[in-house]
C-alpha cells in the first residue's frame, strides 16, 4: 500500500455505491433482507441528484382514466426507438404500479385526486391503446417528485439497519480475476482510505451529464461508477445516447419539467407559432424528448429562435393561470423567477435543449447483474451489480421517456436487492483480499493529490465540456464527431499534465474534482467514439449523414471498452426483442411517429 | 472526546414530557397581567392627576379592599411570570453545575419577593 | 455559561488578497472565510477580486469561478446549483442562504461569505452537520401506522389533507434555519432546532400517520421543543420560503389541545 495513508478494512455482505433513488432503494431492500449492508455516498443522501427530478414517476395505476401496463410498455419500447430490451421493459412496466404504491406506503407526499388517490399527469410519449390516446400515467408530488421520493427513501433507510458512509468518495472496484470483491473509498473528512470487502458491490452512481458544458445535471453527476467499471476492464453500453431535455433554462441550464407541457404548457418560436404542431401533429408538445429537442434545434437553426441572438425558444404557461401553477408547478415558478427573472403567470420561460440524461451506462440484465461479453456471449460479472442511471438495463434504449427514470431507479434498485436476497447468504465467508487489493486506485489518488503539472483541473474540464457540447450534441455528423474525437484525445492526453493545488487529506475538493474529471474524460471518450461508430439515426442519436434508422445493421447495443491510455474498443450485444413472459406480445419495430 | 454516537447524544435522557404547563402558565400569567397592569397604571396616573401622591394618601389607596386584592393579584402574577421567564433565561444561557443552583435561587428570590410584597399590602390593608 | 466572545482559536486573522486578471471588466470583492484544518492556524478571511463580466449571476457562480481560476484550494459543498439539494448553504452578506440561488446583484458592496454560524467548521465553508442530521433522525421521520397498508393500492388522503403536508415536506435540510436561530446556538445539544421540528410537524399533520400521540410525547420537553422563543429567524432565513416558526407554534398548540 502507498505509504502515508491509513487503511480501514470492512467486511459486508453488500456494498452499495451511491445514495440516490436507486442506491437507497437497493440499500433498504438489502437491509430488510437481513444482509449486512453499507452504502457509500459522496454527498449526504438527500443531496443526490434524484432530488432534482420534478415531473413524476410513471406507472399504469389508472387513477385518472383507463390504463394498462402493456400500453406503458408499448410507449417505452417505441420511445426507446426499439433499442430497449423488451424483457427488461416488460419487467419495469409490470412492476411499476407496485413500486409506486410501495413509495406511497413509505410516506411519499404524492399530490391527490378528488378521490384521495395519487394524482397523475400526462407526460411526453405516454399514450393509451398503443399510441392512440393520451395517458395520464405520471404520478406526481407537485413538481418536486424526485425530492419527495429521495427524502422518503432516506427516511426509510433511517429505520433500517444499513450503515451509511457519508461523504466518502469511491475510488475503484477491487477486482480479482474477473470477480468483483469490493471497493475502496476515501473518507473526505479525514482522508483515511476505507477498503470494503463484500460479496457484491452495487453501483448506483448516476449519470455523467457534467461531461457537457450545459446540462441540467448537478455538479456531482460525474458517472464515477461508470468510470470504475471501465478501469476494471469492463465495457459500457449505448454510451452514444445522451438525452437533451427540451426545456433547460436558457443560460443557467436548470431543468424545467416536462410536466409543464403535461399540464398544458407549450413551446413557441419567434413567429409566436406553436411549432411542435408541425413536427408532431398528434402528440405536439408531448412528443418524446429527442423529437422535441430536434425540432427546437431546427427552429433555431432556421432563424426562428427568440432573444437577441435568436438562439433559444419560449415555453409558455401563462394561460394555465396562477391557481394551477401554485398547486402543481410551484417549484417551476420559483426556479423561473430566480434563474430567468420571469414571472411565469405573465411571461414565457426562455428555454433550450440541454443535456439531461444518459441512456447508456453499465450493461446489466433485469436483475441488475452486470454483463460483459466473452467471445460474443453475454457473461455475468460475479459480485458486481448496477442500478439507476449508471446502469443500462436497457429499458430506455436510444431515448428515455420522461418519468421513466424515477421508475427505473426504484424498480431496478429493488430488483437488485431482491436478487442479492435470493443469491447471497447473509454473513457468508468471503475469501481474504490480497494484500495489494486497491493499490492501483490508491496510487492513482496519491499521484493526483501530488500532481504538479501546469494545467489546472478546471481548464481541462472546461475544454472537455466545450468539445463535447460542440461535437456530440443534438445533431451529429461523421466529420464533426471525428474532429471531436481528435480534440478529445488531445484533451485526454493533457490530463497527464494536470495540476492540483490542494495537498490536504481533509476535504480536498480539488483532488475530488480531479478524480471526477478523470472519470468524465473516459466517459466523454466512450460517448463521442460510440456516436461516431453508430452510423444511423435512432432516438437521441441524430446523424445528419445517416438520417435513417438502420435496423438491419444497427439494432444492437454498442459496448465500449477504454484502456488506460484512452484507446477505444467496441463490441456488440443483441437487443432483446422477446418479452419476459407471455403476458404481453413483443412489439415489432416500426416507424416512429408522434 | 466522547465516542457516543451523534444520535445517542441527541436522544440523550429522552423527553421530559414536560414544558407545556410552563409554556401555558407563562402565557396565562402574561394575559392576566394585562388588565392588572392597566389597572395599576391607571390608578397611579389618577393619584398623580389628583396631586395626592404623598405617603398617607398612597397608604389610603392601598388600604381600600378592592385595591388591596388587585395589588396582591398583581404582585403574585408578576412574580410568578417573572420566575417563569427568568427560569427560561437561565436555562438558555447558564450551563453546567451553576444552572441548577441558579434555578433554585431564582425561585427562592421570587418567592421571597412575592411573600414580602403580599405581606406589605396585607399589613396596610388590615391596618396592624 | 453561554460564550459571548469567540474562543482564542476562532478569532479571525489577516487573509490573503487575490487580484482580478488584468483584462477584467466590472469586478467585485468577495471576502471569504478560510480555515485550514491541516495547519491548525486561526481562520482568516481571504479577499478575491472577481471579474463579474465573465461570471454567472449567483454567489455560487462566483465561488466556482474563484475555485476554478484563482484558488483551487477554496473548499465548499455544492451540487444541484438550482436550490433543491441544499448543499451550498452558507452565511452570505450576514444571512444564511443557498449560494446557488443568491444573486450577486442583490448584495451591495463587498460580498462577505462565512460558513453557517455556530457549527464546527471542518474546512473553509464546510461545516460539520453531524448533529443536525442526528436531530433529524431523532424525530423518526417516517410514516408510522398500525393499520396495515392496503395490499394493492395507495393509502387514501384527501386533497386538503395532502395540502397540509405539501409545504413542510418541501424542506431540503440545508440547515439555514437551525443555524440562524440564537436559541439553537446556545442549546443545540438539547434543542432540536427549527429544521427537525418542521419535519416533526410534517409527520404530526400527515393524515396517514397514526403515531401522532407518541410523536407529541417525544417532543414535549423544555429543551427539545420549548427552547423555541418565537424569534422567527428560521422563517426569515429559509431559502425555500417555508415557515418552521409557524410549524413549531402549531405543534405547541397541539400539545395544549390534548390537555384540555
Amino acid at each position: 500500500m502507498t505509504a502515508g495513508y491509513e487503511i480501514v478494512d470492512h467486511t459486508y455482505d453488500v456494498v452499495v455505491v451511491g445514495a440516490g433513488g436507486a442506491g437507497l432503494r437497493a440499500t433498504l431492500g438489502l437491509a430488510e433482507a437481513g444482509l449486512e449492508t453499507a452504502c457509500i455516498t459522496k454527498v449526504f443522501p438527500t443531496r443526490s441528484h434524484t432530488v432534482a427530478a420534478q415531473g413524476g414517476i410513471s406507472a399504469a395505476l389508472g387513477n385518472m382514466g383507463e390504463d394498462d401496463w402493456r400500453w406503458h410498455m408499448y410507449d417505452t419500447v417505441k420511445g426507446s426507438d426499439w433499442l430497449g430490451d423488451q424483457d427488461a421493459i416488460e419487467y419495469m412496466c409490470k412492476e411499476a404500479p407496485s413500486a409506486v404504491i410501495e413509495l406511497e406506503h413509505y410516506g411519499v407526499p404524492f399530490s391527490r385526486t378528488e378521490e384521495g388517490r395519487i394524482y397523475q399527469r400526462p407526460f411526453g410519449g405516454m399514450s393509451t391503446h398503443f399510441g392512440k390516446g393520451t395517458a395520464q400515467r405520471t404520478c406526481a408530488a407537485a413538481d418536486r417528485t424526485g425530492h419527495a421520493m429521495l427524502h422518503a427513501l432516506y427516511q426509510q433507510s433511517l429505520r433500517h439497519d444499513a450503515t451509511f458512509y457519508i461523504e466518502y468518495f469511491a475510488i475503484d472496484l477491487i477486482m480479482d480475476d474477473g470477480v468483483c470483491r469490493g471497493v475502496i473509498a476515501i473518507d473526505l473528512a479525514d482522508g483515511r482510505i476505507h477498503r470494503y470487502r463484500c460479496q457484491t458491490v452495487i453501483l448506483a452512481t448516476g449519470g455523467y451529464g457534467r461531461a457537457y458544458f450545459s446540462c441540467t445535471s448537478a455538479h456531482t453527476c460525474t458517472g464515477d461508477g461508470n468510470a470504475m467499471v471501465l478501469r476494471a476492464g469492463l465495457p459500457l453500453q449505448d454510451m452514444e445516447f445522451v438525452q437533451f431535455h427540451p426545456t433547460g433554462i436558457y443560460g443557467a441550464g436548470c431543468l424545467i419539467t416536462e410536466g409543464v407541457r403535461g399540464e398544458g404548457g407549450y413551446l413557441t418560436n419567434s413567429d409566436n407559432e406553436r411549432f411542435m404542431e408541425r413536427y408532431a401533429p398528434n402528440a405536439k408538445d408531448l412528443a418524446s424528448r429527442d423529437v422535441v429537442s430536434r425540432s427546437m434545434t431546427i427552429e433555431i437553426r432556421e432563424g426562428r429562435g427568440v432573444g437577441e441572438e435568436n438562439d433559444h425558444l419560449y415555453l409558455n404557461l401563462q394561460h394555465l393561470g396562477s391557481e394551477v401553477i401554485d398547486e402543481r408547478l410551484p417549484g417551476i415558478a420559483e426556479t423561473a423567477k430566480i434563474f430567468a427573472g420571469v414571472d411565469v403567470t405573465r411571461e414565457p420561460i426562455p428555454v433550450l435543449p440541454t443535456v439531461h440524461y444518459n441512456m447508456g451506462g453499465i450493461p446489466t440484465n433485469y436483475h441488475g447483474e452486470v454483463l460483459t461479453t466473452v467471445d460474443g456471449e453475454d457473461r455475468v460479472v460475479p459480485g458486481l451489480m448496477a442500478a439507476g442511471e449508471a446502469a443500462c438495463v436497457s429499458v430506455h434504449g436510444a431515448n428515455r421517456l420522461g418519468s421513466n427514470s424515477l421508475l427505473d431507479l426504484v424498480v431496478f434498485g429493488r430488483a437488485a436487492a431482491r436478487r442479492c436476497a435470493e443469491t447471497l447468504q447473509p454473513g457468508a465467508r468471503q475469501p481474504e483480499l490480497q494484500e495489494q487489493s486497491g493499490d492501483e486506485g490508491l496510487d492513482r489518488l496519491d499521484t493526483l493529490r501530488n500532481a504538479k503539472g501546469s494545467t489546472p483541473t478546471a481548464d481541462i474540464r472546461l475544454r472537455m465540456q466545450k468539445c463535447m457540447q460542440e461535437h456530440a450534441a443534438v445533431f451529429r455528423t461523421g466529420d464533426l464527431l471525428r474532429a471531436g474525437i481528435e480534440q478529445l484525445r488531445e484533451i485526454h492526453a493533457s490530463f497527464a499534465d494536470v495540476s492540483v493545488s490542494d495537498r490536504s487529506l481533509i476535504w480536498n475538493t480539488d483532488l475530488v474534482e480531479t478524480l471526477e474529471l478523470q472519470n468524465l474524460l473516459d466517459q466523454a471518450m466512450a460517448t463521442i467514439s460510440a456516436a461516431e461508430h453508430r452510423t444511423e439515426s435512432r432516438g437521441a442519436q441524430a446523424r445528419e449523414d445517416y438520417p435513417d434508422r438502420d435496423d438491419d445493421n444497427w439494432m444492437k447495443h454498442i459496448l465500449t471498452w477504454i484502456d488506460s491510455g484512452g484507446s477505444v474498443r467496441f463490441g456488440y450485444r443483441d437487443v432483446t426483442l422477446d418479452t419476459l413472459t407471455d403476458d404481453v406480445e413483443a412489439i415489432p419495430p416500426k416507424a416512429r411517429v408522434y | 472526546m466522547s465516542r457516543r454516537t451523534a444520535l445517542g447524544h441527541v436522544l440523550g435522557l429522552g423527553s421530559a414530557k414536560d414544558g407545556t404547563g410552563h409554556w401555558w402558565a407563562q402565557r396565562v400569567s402574561a394575559v392576566a397581567m394585562v388588565p392588572l397592569g392597566l389597572w395599576f397604571l391607571f390608578s397611579v396616573a389618577l393619584l398623580i392627576g389628583r396631586g395626592t401622591v404623598d405617603y398617607l394618601s398612597v397608604i389610603d389607596w392601598i388600604a381600600s379592599p378592592v385595591n388591596a386584592v388587585a395589588l396582591i393579584l398583581l404582585i403574585a402574577t408578576m412574580c410568578y411570570h417573572s420566575a417563569l421567564g427568568v427560569q427560561v433565561v437561565i436555562e438558555d444561557y447558564v450551563h453546567g453545575g451553576t444552572k441548577v443552583v441558579s434555578l433554585v435561587l431564582q425561585k427562592f428570590a421570587h418567592a421571597v419577593l412575592a411573600a414580602a410584597g403580599i405581606f406589605a399590602v396585607l399589613r396596610i390593608a388590615l391596618g396592624s | 455559561m453561554a460564550k459571548f466572545t469567540l474562543p482564542a482559536n476562532s478569532r479571525i486573522g489577516k487573509g490573503r488578497h487575490y487580484d482580478a486578471p488584468a483584462n477584467a471588466g466590472k469586478t467585485r470583492r468577495f471576502k471569504v472565510y478560510r480555515y485550514d484544518p491541516d495547519s491548525g492556524d486561526n481562520p482568516r478571511v481571504d479577499s478575491y477580486e472577481v471579474d463579474l463580466s465573465r461570471c454567472g449571476p449567483m454567489v455560487l457562480d462566483a465561488l466556482i469561478k474563484i475555485k476554478n481560476e484563482m484558488d483551487p484550494t477554496l473548499t465548499f459543498r455544492r451540487s444541484c446549483r438550482e436550490g433543491i439539494c441544499g448543499s451550498c448553504a452558507m452565511n452570505i452578506d450576514g444571512v444564511n442562504t443557498l449560494a446557488c440561488t443568491k444573486a450577486i446583484d442583490d448584495i451591495g458592496g463587498e460580498v462577505k461569505i462565512y460558513p453557517l454560524p455556530h457549527a464546527a467548521v471542518v474546512k473553509d465553508l464546510v461545516p460539520d452537520l453531524t448533529q443536525f442530521y442526528a436531530q433529524y433522525a431523532s424525530i423518526q421521520p417516517w410514516l408510522q401506522t398500525r393499520t396495515p397498508a392496503p395490499p394493492d393500492r395507495e393509502r387514501l388522503q384527501s386533497k386538503e389533507e395532502q395540502e397540509l403536508i405539501d409545504e413542510p415536506s418541501a424542506c431540503i435540510l440545508c440547515a439555514c434555519c437551525s443555524t440562524s436561530c440564537p436559541s439553537y446556538w446556545w442549546n443545540s445539544d438539547r434543542y432540536l432546532g427549527p429544521a427537525a421540528l418542521l419535519q416533526a410537524y410534517r409527520w404530526l399533520i400527515d393524515s396517514r400517520d397514526e403515531a401522532t400521540g407518541d410523536r407529541l410525547d417525544d417532543l414535549e420537553d423544555p429543551f427539545r421543543l420549548y427552547r423555541c422563543h418565537t424569534i422567527m429567524n428560521c422563517t426569515s432565513a429559509c431559502p425555500k420560503g417555508l415557515n418552521p416558526a409557524r410549524a413549531i407554534a402549531e405543534t405547541k398548540k397541539m400539545l395544549m389541545e390534548r390537555r384540555h
